[in-house]
């Protein structure tokens, strides 16, 4: 499993093909269900982390409270009494949406080499707290979708290797590692 | 005031930096709130007038933190 690692003054993250592929996918998917589908996508819709992340795909006109789960838990209500939350909401959820957006977006490009020389390679100065916001971003949409609880990891553990849950688990978990490896990097900078 | 609550996403390692992060918080106190947010479900992470805490819970949904804001009279 890769993770980042210090390159002189920067960070940067060698990917082998595999991981490249799935990060991207991922992010690409994450981009459309927040309303970004203004590229040609990597993946192929019948993948199951496709699938799975693209469960319910909606981009309603009005701001409203989101009916997706992962949206919901990514653009979250501020305040517990209805009324407030989407007061709160209209007026701040288009500029927290653009800037998950951005970050998304920018790790796709720096992705996208990679993924279209089709061979593993190597992010340099990675930008570390867009990546941080991004890879944290993607770590909650499949934690929404598996419905990750504290005991998770013995759940996963004990499916059958072709589930793919148990697939798009690992991913979860080296999404984790992942970013463990960005904290460790930026606090002993 | 502005409450951070737990999930079992978001890693310790995370919440801390991302409480040092937007309050300057001490390590010694992030890692307080952080671990008072994962034992008790919720932590205080700060109080003052609604719109400083509007622009909290904002960098903290920016952070993918679960975060709201309430009244201080009503907890």
């Amino acid at each position: 499993m890769s993770t980042f690692a210090r390159d002189g003054e920067h960070f940067s993250l060698e990917l082998t093909v595999d991981e490249a592929h799935v990060l991207i996918n991922l992010v690409e998917q994450l981009l459309e269900l927040l309303g970004e589908g203004d590229f040609n996508h990597h993946y192929d819709d019948g993948d199951p982390f496709a699938q799975i992340m693209m469960q319910m795909k909606a981009a309603p006109d009005e701001i409203v409270v989101p009916d997706d789960p992962v949206l919901l838990r990514l653009l979250p209500n501020a305040y517990s009494d209805p009324e407030a939350a989407a007061d709160f909401r209209r007026y701040t959820e288009p500029t927290l949406r653009g800037k998950k957006k951005r970050a998304l977006e920018q790790v796709r490009l720096a992705l996208e080499t990679i993924v279209d020389q089709n061979r593993a390679g190597t992010v340099r100065d990675v930008e570390s707290q867009t990546w941080l916001l991004a890879i944290n971003d993607l770590r909650i949409a499949l934690s929404v979708r598996l419905g990750i609880t504290p005991e998770s990891f013995e759940v996963f553990e004990a499916l059958d290797d072709e589930d793919p849950q148990k697939g798009i688990y690992a991913v979860y978990f080296w999404l984790g590692w992942l970013q463990e490896s960005l904290l460790n990097l930026l606090n002993n900078g | 005031m502005t409450i951070v609550w737990d999930d079992p996403v978001n890693l310790m390692s995370y919440v801390t930096y991302v409480f040092i992060k937007i309050f300057g918080f001490s390590q010694e106190r992030a890692h307080e709130l952080m671990m008072q947010v994962h034992v008790e479900g919720r932590a205080v992470v700060a109080s003052g007038t609604r719109e400083e805490m509007e622009r909290n819970v904002q960098l903290l949904h920016e952070h993918g933190l679960w975060a709201t804001l309430q009244r201080d009279d009503k907890i």
